[in-house]
């Protein structure tokens, strides 16, 4: 989707919105509302029915309404907190012990058990299901998994892993029924998935939807919601369309262009949140060039007007960063910010014994990737400009811009998000290390060491302090400009109740439905 | 004639084998597969692990004759983004995608040859001007734009119909009608054109000279003449439209082979873009050897051989 065409499209869809009047809400939203259905409105339709197969976040947001966590998150602190689990301790450096929720079935009456939880991490972790959670960053590090009784298990780790706490808490740990999994195998459980989530699935038609309906016999309670159907809709002004005419009830990702439409429309408010998922401005100390002294990257950060851009730019739908981690992070602690100040970045310019005005520098940017990527990028080129800086804006296809940062190959500069961002070793250990996938800044000594650190120790207070030391280090050597937190826009039809989350997660076990 | 369709299957197969490997050169030109399927925060050794295990380490030679080996067997490879078999992932898209083109095809038959008929016979009327205007409209309004002017009006103010998704009548009337408008507006033009110039041959003069009602000037010598680039314009759109309906699919949510094809271009899907080739290529060859077939049906003089 080219966001000039769609921007274009949203404007012309605004205008008529306000040139027309505004029909009486359809009949089949009332029908919904009485029969307590939702229809969500995607951009993309979920790569699997299995689970912990493929990390991908929309796919596996809507797997965790059919299949259950073995930790929850608290929607407001973040913290990992009881679900399938009902507690957790550290046995030992590298032994994981958590006692199981007792009484709870799989949509097949099948028990949920330690067998459940062995079962669904040895499938992870087996070759054949080429999954990607049997990667490092995800299940990895686990050396086994034991069943000590029916409601007890231990995660043997190959090295202390505080994070292990985290894995368990996200959808790496969507837990399948071991029976089943053994006697239909992966590729049944694929057509027709079964968990012990608050909804069942009930069919999946390629490119157009996904239809769960509600588990009556939930362990928590049955959800308010009857039925959820997932409509995938790629284009975005066809997607404000069925929110505005009735067939959808939530959209996700309005551009910030439309939100008046939908606010005027009569139908849907708008719903936003502050998002855990980041963006910044690398630059770039992994090949030569002027970013290899901190004095210049300390000056970037003093030259752009980040203030400014989210004020001009995003129409104040961003918060801003000061340092690498979000509050919504559950490693983060507070850094000062680089005030906008112009004459500290001359003054460190010169110290490092550059003259800006002589410095010709290359951006590399996606288009549509992040909220209006290519517009912050060419508004940061001009805001350098005013210092005498010459800056080339380069816009990337998305593949062809991972390609250049994976290789080394972008400018001295390049633009990224990164995120859902939840715990600080998953933001820190890939992006400030020189021989990761997606880093632009490494080969510090001590940010090496400390991080191998950080990433060791299960302590929670020994770790909340490592990685307040590393926040700090990683602020004053500003790898990036710090930029913001994304917010997250959300169309929401006027009778479902639901509050959007800082996790992305559109989670229909908390919605409401009222009737009109 | 049967040696004739023989040996037009034997180019038919030629012509797949080379578009096939013209993709599969491209496509590895494209750059790296792995990373686009994979997650953000994965390290340098998963990744390649994977890259290892899909093969994509081994020599371009190596992955190509892998490639034919198993293409010939009608095996294209597991989707890098699904984890399953790219072919069928094609196959589900076929019905969807034959539904849609078919109509629009019928529908440009259907409104675009009698209009460009009418405006070549009542040349320079008030009938003719209104189609002209209706056709280069139709020509110069992009597809999209058309798409989404519809959708305002009939579903989000009229609330008469969906505004994309498939099921019923009601869900195809829209994309097809986008569909066909482009189209139509060239079959239109031919038509006129096509007519215009049969209507001056001196045949016509003839049967009109010997007192044929005009129904039958028009409808038996002057259509059947003027048919033959008619009907090899249609073909060579009902194979595009069979593959390339990418943005009326998009802007209706309509599950077709168009959509799938270009998302798997951009997320370098590499099986699912060759299983996607394979059946573009192989429907378009297929229609064109329909439509020179036809050839011989419409004017006996030309000879297939």
């Amino acid at each position: 989707m080219r966001p000039s065409r769609s921007a274009l499209v949203g404007s012309l869809l605004a205008v008529s919105l306000l040139a027309g009047p505004v029909a009486a809400p359809p009949v089949q939203a009332q029908d919904r509302a009485r029969t307590k259905e939702v229809v969500i409105g995607l951009g993309a339709e979920p790569r699997t029915m299995l689970a912990v197969t493929i990390v991908d976040w929309t796919t596996n947001n809507m797997l965790e309404h059919i299949y259950d966590r073995l930790l929850d998150r608290d929607p407001k602190t973040f913290k990992p907190k009881p679900m399938l689990a009902e507690s957790w301790r550290i046995v030992n450096d590298t032994t994981w012990e958590f006692k199981l929720r007792k009484g709870v079935k799989f949509h097949n009456g099948e028990p949920f058990t330690a067998r459940s939880v062995k079962a669904t991490i040895d499938h992870a972790l087996d070759p054949a299901s080429k999954s990607h959670f049997a990667a490092a960053a995800y299940w990895g590090l686990v050396k086994e998994v034991q069943v000590v009784d029916d409601h007890t298990v231990r995660f043997l780790t190959k090295q202390p892993w505080p994070n292990l706490i985290d894995s368990a808490s996200l959808t790496n740990a969507l837990m399948m029924p071991a029976k089943a999994l053994k006697d239909l195998g992966p590729a049944k459980l694929n057509e027709k998935p079964i968990g012990t989530g608050p909804f069942r699935f009930v069919e999946w038609k390629r490119d157009e939807r996904l239809v769960l309906e509600r588990n009556t016999d939930y362990w928590q309670g049955p959800a308010d919601v009857s039925r959820v159907t997932f409509r995938f809709i790629p284009e975005f002004s066809s997607r404000m369309a069925a929110l505005l005419s009735g067939e959808i009830d939530i959209m996700k990702d309005v551009p910030p262009h439309a939100v008046e439409a939908v606010e005027r429309s009569g139908r849907a408010r708008l719903r936003a949140t502050v998002s855990s998922r980041i963006n910044y401005l690398a630059l770039v100390n992994l090949k030569p060039g002027p970013m290899q002294d901190a004095r210049v990257r300390r000056a970037m950060n003093h030259a752009v007007d980040v203030e400014e851009l989210i004020k001009q730019v995003l129409k104040g739908r961003a918060t801003r960063m000061c340092g690498p981690l979000a509050p919504t992070n559950v490693d983060y602690a507070p850094a000062e910010c680089y005030k906008h100040d112009p004459a500290r970045a001359q003054a460190l310019f010169k110290e490092a014994g550059i003259d800006p005005t002589k410095l010709s520098l290359t951006l590399d940017t996606p288009s549509g990737r992040y909220p209006l990527d290519k517009d912050v990028s060419l508004a940061i080129a001009a805001q350098l400009q005013r210092l005498g800086i010459k800056v080339n804006v380069v816009v990337n296809e998305w593949g062809t811009h991972l390609d250049k940062i994976k290789n080394r190959n972008t400018g001295d500069m390049f633009f990224l998000g990164w995120g859902p961002a939840l715990h600080g070793q998953g933001t820190i250990q890939p992006l400030f290390l020189h021989d990761q996938t997606y880093s632009s800044y490494g080969n510090n000594p001590v940010l090496n060491e400390r991080i191998a650190r950080a990433s060791t120790l299960l302590d929670p207070r020994a770790r909340a302090e490592a990685y307040a030391e590393l926040q700090r280090l990683v602020r004053d050597e500003a790898p990036w400009v710090f930029l913001w937190q994304q917010h997250d826009l959300y169309g929401v039809a006027g009778h479902v109740e639901w509050t959007p989350r800082a996790d992305e997660k559109v989670w229909m076990y908390e919605a409401r439905v009222a009737a009109r | 004639m049967r040696a004739y369709v023989l040996s037009r299957l034997a180019q038919t197969a030629l012509v797949v084998f080379l578009s096939l490997t013209a993709v599969f050169a491209m496509v590895r030109l494209s750059g790296d597969p792995v990373l686009l399927f994979m997650p953000m925060d994965i390290q340098a050794k998963d990744v390649n692990e994977f890259r290892a295990r899909l093969g994509f380490n081994d020599p371009l030679a190596v992955q190509y004759a892998r490639f034919v080996g198993g293409a010939v067997r009608g095996d294209f490879g597991e989707s890098l983004r699904y984890q399953r078999d790219a072919l069928g992932l094609v196959l589900e898209r076929l019905p969807a995608t034959f539904l849609l083109a078919g109509t629009a095809l019928l529908l440009t038959l259907f409104v675009a040859v009698p209009l460009g008929i009418v405006s070549a016979v009542r040349r320079n009327t008030l009938l003719d001007h209104v189609g002209t205007v209706a056709t280069v409209l139709g020509q110069a309004t992009p597809g999209f734009w058309l798409g989404l002017m519809l959708i305002y009006l009939f579903s989000v103010q009229l609330r008469w119909l969906p505004t994309g998704g498939t099921g019923t009548v009601a869900h195809l009337i829209m994309p097809s009608v986008v569909l066909a408008a482009f189209f139509s507006a060239r079959i239109a033009r031919l038509t006129r054109s096509a007519v215009l110039e049969v209507l001056g041959e001196e045949y016509i003069l003839t049967a009109r000279a010997k007192g044929l009602g005009e129904g039958r000037v028009i409808g038996k010598h002057t259509l059947r003449n003027s048919a033959i680039p008619i009907v090899t314009l249609a073909g060579l759109e009902a194979g595009q439209i069979l593959g390339g309906a990418v943005i009326t699919e998009t802007i209706f949510a309509w599950p077709g082979l168009g959509r799938l094809t270009v998302q798997a271009l951009l997320n370098r899907d590499f099986p699912v873009v060759l299983a996607a080739v394979f059946f573009i290529s192989v429907m378009y060859t297929l229609v064109n050897l329909v439509v020179d077939l036809l050839y011989g049906w419409l004017d006996p003089r030309i000879r297939l051989r």
